[in-house]
């Protein structure tokens, strides 16, 4: 994979700085754990959340919601809490968090913990998706390791705090990523979201306040315990602080994870870091959040917008979990639509009508418009149902799986002409 | 006295004659019979299809359609050991009071499958009442010829939808 | 108070209705308090919200308010200015707030109807025609009011799906019309607790399918094909039965458990039976004080006994041995000249499951012949019910926080399914359930205080738990105290008292005790508190409350009458003890539906009419007297039980009402205080219930009826009215027994008569059978011989862990002779 520095050092990424970071050793030689002792010893949980407020980091999962807040929202007269991370990570195009936790695994364990002890919870829970199986079996020598340091367990360093770590493999569900589906794969239930709200930080894992957050987010932690939010804010805009790994993929010389400081533009990434288009190419469009984003025409003006969570949306898409797939001139959008509802048809939970037959009915229409057997009355229909279940699904997955084929039928109507 | 006018006489005559050599408006029923128009409605048919299973499904659509109130189904399962139709009910008991009924039609619109039709056929007198009630052995058209009679023994798992799929003929 | 109503309520518009509701009242449900459509497939008023399949969507806007004031901003016209959301709302998960303004009428939401039953209706078959749910199918009629005229769905790409999926015995599952509201796995789940069905799989691939074994294992599955917003599940009893719009309603009761739940009976004309009136299914009719919109199998399913084909159609008189029919003159003469000769030797036998009228009726011709009238039941008590009951005003549903319920010798899911429901029922409300009985059960699920004693240490157990008495006892440990105070401190407080491993010396005992129990802590004479009896029939407490009573010598009297009268009771059968007995009476008269055990041994017979065909009165458990009404014509010559006997009265000498059984109450009225000031209007008096359910509502709560026929009325107690309620001394029974003894339980699936003409329900009951702990079945195979009170007979052997040492549970009405604990011996 392609690598690249970020004002010389990365954050997230550091396995790409000091290389044998994922020995517990070196790990712990860094300084390692330090934050987290400190942490339990001297800090209260409510200045963590106030810090991890003022830092301005954001749920890197996709919505993009100030983690200090969710936080704050967690019931202090329900107990006990729980720390959920969502390490499901089944968004096509995106591969960030494997990267993460099989290469810099101390600091993301560390990262969970100090946020555990913030919102109070004595367990966490890490679901990862079943492919992940290698990861979870290194995941658990690790928590065996952190164990047998006594970094996790029952009184931490003298005090009364207990914390331990699970790890939970889901069955390869793309709706498990969904937080609530989440919590009800945890609880051995149908993989299906919840209805919201009540919120997880309300009413979570077994009916108890919860805080679910992607790996990436809690990542960032330990580090910013330590070095403080005005550190962590002089990277990225004043709306999208920190930096963020973008999973760069698609028609582009050099697909890979990137670290880079949130407002970094379209451009950099694709031609500074990405090494331009495959064959030297032209961009046709990008997908901004994986397979569940609208897709977006790559205009020079577009290529130029910064990468943060306000100014994506003015092109009509979102960061989401900056899954940036790249589109050139050989991508037929119909094949692309195709692809992707084969996709969310394969994975709609079922649970409400809009998303199951929904999906179902526009993978029958574009495997009919990809193959070419489609009249222009078809791909009206198709954007039609698309419109059609927007606004009505019960979870945000329904969502996405009409965003490619609304976008690409409405801003690339050229490749619809029959 | 009056003279004999022999008009009036002779215009009497002159229809009597005109009538000899006319055409006659009656019919020699019944060893003649009339041809019916095509629209005309008389008895009741029940239809099969083509392999020669019944098209009646036992919905009762007709019975709950009829003015006259003069139908009365039951429906009944098919299995494949016993199967009068293709789908998964049948009627086992179908019968029209033809004496309550007024021939409008109606069963034949509601009808989902096209098994009741009215057909040309308009010789119902009876000489008791309880003849005027059709049962569905009188109705049911017999099957196409080389086609077996219903109920038979089908093999399992062909005859799966609960309705079968209708196509207009060709 | 009225300060309080208005802090408890809000008000809110929808679609320009105004309507005022309670605090936390959903959107969808406010709608049907003002009478407006909010229509909905996955919602079901009973369970939690799941907002699974989008019907629901509306418009909702909110007033708004100043930041800095808190002010309501206003229009320019005076008028709230009101927000409204960028999306749709699904009514179903929204609480309702003060001044919300909610429209369904509006482009936007009747649009988003219309595409989500096209959606819907990608996957549904068009076979409507053959579907049972046809003509009251939800689907049917909302696509009717908001579909789509035509689908643009490629008919050829439409899913194909099993169709003929039997998930258990007696229901089907069509996959193709699964909508996926998930109403039947919640329903099982949230409501009754069985959770034998779920999904499979996801997507449009998700299936029902069930877990158990053998399939769709519970009491309750008939319920599901009510709430189907679809024909998906369709019950095999009914199934191509009829069309709904085909058949008529009638309005009845059920008799096979004390709880009385109402039904209705749909009939019509059926070929298949000559043309007859018969009825073609049983359905669950509104009552939220008895059985809200429920029914348990044994209701839905087993009412065929009443349309057997065997039914007797004349008396029949037997000449040398042999039955002749005989006119009713005939046979009434014989049997009046016989039972007026037998004078004090006259022996009448009143079964558990007939009318007050019927019993009023035998108790009157009884008395006047100086005979003496007997109950056909095991258990006692049925007078303490109507000194210390629940009384008017009450209603399980009103349990919850700070009320009491205990629960004594009572396999209640078993015994009354629907006591089971309401007592779970009130303990996920809050209420405190003491479960006390010698084995785990189904209702321990709910239990704060689980008590366990040995059979036959029921009464003791219960006056341990007098908190007076509790140091007296050495069964108390610290559960007793903890549920002895639980139940002295409940505000309200009730008492279920069953037959579990009790005989009538048992159950003497163990009702005193519970009678005691609530007198001594206070809970009687109100509503709320009081002794229900789960009786091991339908109307044992109308027999009581008629004057009647079991009697423990029954064999000798029967032995040693003259003549016997036997009404609806198959004494031979039950146990072939009273066939020897009754073998030597004299002269026997059985009134009876159809060929029976006893009948064979009768001298006369005389044919009853089904509860089907004629009306009455039941008594119900709690004590609510309900009425039920004819539903299809007599069979042959057959009478009103309480019409033969008031026949056989004339000819004895004794006037008796014997055409109206109205008038016959009207009787009862006069001579039975609680029943005073009731007639039959009285009991067909109906009030608004929620949720509204009915016919245009098919949607909203299912195909369950709406009741316009009445909801009965709670009788009076003696406590209620202020009598002095004092409790006889009593005698603990003797338990000691040498080696194993043998307890009586009831099962819900009996072998019994009723159950025996219900052929789709034969699979689910199982074969006579004991259950005995795996440590005394030591050298037993898996089936054994049971010597029972002098009895041989072979049956399965089950192993429970459940059943404590030393005991062989032997179900009630499976061929096995027990009416009461008794010692046994189970060899190979």
């Amino acid at each position: 994979m392609a690598e690249q520095k970020v004002t010389g050092h990365h954050i997230l990424l550091r396995h790409r700085d000091i290389p044998e970071i994922g020995e517990f050793e070196v790990y712990t030689a860094q300084g390692g754990f330090e934050t987290f002792k400190k942490v339990v010893t001297t800090m209260e949980p409510e200045a963590i959340k106030q810090l991890v407020l003022d830092s301005g980091l954001r749920g890197r999962g996709g919505a993009g919601f100030p983690t200090g807040r969710k936080w704050m929202f967690v019931d202090d007269n329900n107990w006990p809490h729980y720390l959920v991370v969502n390490a499901d990570e089944s968004e096509p195009g995106t591969f960030k968090d494997r990267e993460i936790m099989s290469k810099n695994p101390w600091q993301f364990l560390e990262g969970i913990m100090c946020s555990a002890f913030a919102i109070g919870a004595n367990d966490i829970y890490i679901y990862l998706r079943g492919e992940f199986w290698q990861i979870a079996h290194e995941l658990d020598r690790q928590i065996e390791k952190l164990h047998a340091e006594s970094l996790l367990g029952e009184k931490l360093f003298g005090t009364d705090y207990a914390l331990n770590i699970y790890t939970h493999l889901g069955a390869g569900a793309y709706i498990c990523g969904e937080e609530t589906a989440l919590l009800n794969s945890i609880e051995g239930i149908m993989g299906q979201p919840r209805l919201r709200p009540p919120f997880p930080p309300a009413v979570g894992l077994y009916g108890k306040p919860t805080v679910v957050n992607n790996v990436e987010t809690l990542a960032n932690v330990a580090l910013i315990l330590e070095k403080g939010a005005a550190w962590y804010r002089s990277f990225g805009t004043a709306e999208s602080a920190g930096t963020k790994v973008f999973s760069l993929s698609g028609r582009v010389k050099k697909p890979g994870n990137y670290e880079l400081p949130l407002g970094t533009t379209y451009r950099q990434l694709i031609y500074e870091y990405g090494g331009g288009i495959m064959g030297d190419g032209k961009i046709k469009g990008i997908m901004s959040a994986g397979a569940s984003s609208a897709v977006i025409v790559a205009t020079d003006e577009v290529l130029d917008t910064p990468m943060a969570y306000e100014s994506v949306p003015s092109l009509g898409a979102d960061l989401g979990s900056a899954s940036v797939i790249i589109l050139d001139e050989t991508v037929d959008m119909r094949w692309l639509i195709n692809k992707t509802i084969d996709f969310f048809k394969h994975e709609s939970c079922g649970k409400c009508t809009p998303c199951r037959e929904g999906t179902f009915w526009m993978q029958k229409l574009t495997t009919r418009i990809a193959s070419g057997d489609a009249g222009e009355a078809d791909v009206e229909l198709l954007h039609n149902v698309a419109k059609n279940m927007q606004g009505k699904c019960l979870c945000a997955l329904g969502e996405f799986s009409t965003m490619a084929v609304a976008s690409s039928i409405e801003r690339f109507s050229e490749d619809f002409k029959v | 006295m009056s003279i004999y006018n022999p008009l009036p006489i002779l215009k009497g005559l002159w229809t009597t004659i005109k009538s000899v050599v006319e055409k006659p408006v009656t019919l020699q029923y019944p060893e003649q019979k009339r041809v019916m128009p095509q629209r005309f409605k008389g008895r009741h048919h029940l239809r099969r299809y083509d392999n020669g299973l019944e098209k009646c499904i036992g919905c009762a659509l007709c019975a709950a359609a009829c003015p006259a109130d003069a139908i009365f189904v039951e429906a009944s399962e098919n299995t494949d050991e016993v199967r009068y139709s293709p789908g998964e009910r049948y009627a086992s008991t179908y019968e029209i009071n033809m004496m309550r009924c007024i021939y409008c039609g109606y069963c034949e619109d509601a009808c989902p499958t096209e098994a009741i039709q009215l057909g040309h056929d308009y010789e119902m007198a009876y000489t008791e009442k309880r003849n005027s009630i059709y049962t569905r052995e009188i109705l049911l058209d017999p099957p196409p010829e080389g086609q077996e009679s219903t109920p038979r023994k089908v093999e399992p798992g062909v005859f799966n939808r609960s309705i079968p799929v209708m196509k207009d003929a060709e | 108070m009225a300060e309080q109503v208005k802090e408890n309520t809000v008000t809110l518009t929808i679609d320009g209705v105004e309507v005022a509701v309670p605090q936390g009242t959903l959107v969808v449900d406010a709608a049907k308090i003002a009478g407006q459509d909010i229509p909905v497939f996955c919602y079901h008023p009973k369970m939690e919200p799941v907002g699974m399949c989008r019907m629901c969507l509306v418009d909702i806007g909110y007033p708004v308010k100043d930041r800095n004031t808190g002010e309501a901003v206003l229009n320019e016209d005076g008028t709230p200015k009101i927000q409204f959301g960028r999306t749709l709302v699904t009514g179903c998960t929204q609480v309702v707030s003060e001044g919300m303004v909610v429209v369904g009428y509006s482009e936007k939401v009747q649009q988003a109807r219309k595409d989500v039953l096209e959606f819907f209706l990608t996957s549904h078959p068009l076979d409507c025609p053959i579907c049972d749910k046809g003509g009251e199918c939800p689907l049917q009629n909302l696509t009717l009011a908001y579909g789509p005229g035509e689908s643009r769905f490629n008919y050829d790409e439409k899913k194909k799906n099993l169709k003929h999926v039997p998930l258990g015995d007696l229901i089907f599952l069509d996959r193709e019309r699964c909508i996926h509201c998930a109403r039947c796995t919640r329903f099982q789940e949230e409501i009754v607790d069985d959770p034998v069905i779920g999904f499979y799989n996801r997507g449009r691939s998700l299936e029902i399918t069930t877990w158990s074994e053998p399939g769709f294992d519970s009491y309750w599955s008939g319920n599901t094909t009510d709430i189907c917003p679809v024909g998906a599940l369709t019950t095999a009893d009914f199934r191509f039965g009829a069309r709904p719009w085909e058949m008529l309603e009638v309005a009845s009761i059920c008799r096979e458990c004390p709880v009385g739940c109402n039904l209705t009976l749909n009939t019509r004309r059926e070929a298949k039976s000559g043309g007859k009136m018969v009825v073609k299914r049983v359905m669950p009719r509104q009552n939220e004080q008895v059985n809200e919109l429920w029914i348990c199998d044994k209701g839905r399913f087993g009412y065929h006994y009443a349309s057997a084909d065997d039914r007797l159609t004349t008396p029949l008189i037997r000449k040398e041995g042999e039955f002749i029919p005989a006119s009713w003159d005939e046979a009434l003469s014989l049997a009046a000249e016989k039972m007026q000769a037998a004078g004090s030797r006259l022996v009448s036998v009143a079964g558990g499951q007939l009318s007050n009228e019927d019993y009023f009726h035998i108790g009157q011709l009884t008395e006047h012949l100086g005979g003496k009238a007997v109950l056909y039941s095991n258990m006692m008590g049925g007078d303490l019910t109507t000194k210390v009951g629940m009384g008017p005003g009450s209603n399980l549903a009103d349990l919850g926080a700070g009320d009491a319920i205990l629960v004594v010798a009572s396999d209640l899911e078993e015994e009354a399914p629907l006591y089971w429901l309401r007592v779970k029922q009130a303990a996920e409300r809050g209420a405190t359930l003491i479960v006390a009985n010698p084995r785990a059960t189904k209702t321990d699920r709910y239990a704060a205080h689980i008590i366990r004693y040995e059979y036959g240490q029921e009464a003791a157990a219960i006056l341990a738990l007098s908190l007076d008495r509790i140091g007296d006892s050495d069964l108390a440990d610290e559960s007793f105290k903890q549920a002895a105070k639980a139940f002295a401190e409940a505000e309200n407080a009730v008492v279920f008292f069953g037959s579990e491993g009790t005989g009538m010396a048992q159950s003497d005992a163990l009702s005193k005790a519970c009678a005691n129990l609530l007198i001594a802590t206070g809970h009687t004479g109100r509503p709320n508190n009081g002794l229900v009896g789960v009786w091991d029939k339908g109307n044992v407490q109308g027999g009581w409350d008629m004057g009647l009573q079991p009697s423990a010598t029954l064999f000798d009297d029967l032995k040693a009458a003259k003549a016997a009268y036997v009404v609806g009771a198959d004494l031979a059968g039950d146990n072939p003890a009273y066939k020897q007995a009754l073998a030597q009476a004299e002269f026997v008269v059985v009134q009876e539906l159809h060929h029976t055990a006893t009948m064979e041994l009768a001298d006369v017979v005389l044919p009853a009419q089904s509860f089907m065909e004629r009306e009455g009165t039941l008594t119900s458990g709690e004590r609510r007297v309900q009425r039920y009404y004819p539903a299809v014509p007599p069979a042959g010559e057959s009478k009103a039980d309480f019409a033969i006997t008031a026949e056989i009265a004339a000819m004895a000498g004794k006037e008796l009402e014997s055409v109206s059984a109205g008038l016959v109450f009207l009787g009862i009225v006069g001579k039975f205080k609680d029943y005073a000031d009731l007639d039959y209007q009285a009991l067909a008096e109906v009030s608004e219930q929620w949720p509204i359910i009915g016919r245009e509502d098919l949607y909203y709560g299912g195909t369950g009826y709406a009741n316009h026929q009445g909801l009965g009325v709670l009788l009076g107690t003696a406590a209620g009215r202020g009598e002095p309620v004092l409790i006889d001394g009593f005698d603990l029974p003797d338990t000691g027994v040498d080696g194993l003894l043998a307890v009586p339980v009831t099962r819900l699936y009996d072998q019994g008569n009723n159950l025996r003409y219900a052929a789709v329900m034969f699979p689910r009951i199982a074969s006579s059978y004991v259950s005995l702990n795996p440590a005394d079945a030591a050298g037993l195979g898996e089936s054994v011989v049971v010597e029972l009170n002098g009895f041989q007979v072979e049956v399965a052997l089950k192993l429970d862990e459940n059943v404590p040492q030393g005991i062989v549970v032997v179900p009630r009405s499976f061929g096995l002779p027990i009416s009461a604990p008794t010692p046994v011996v189970v060899k190979n």
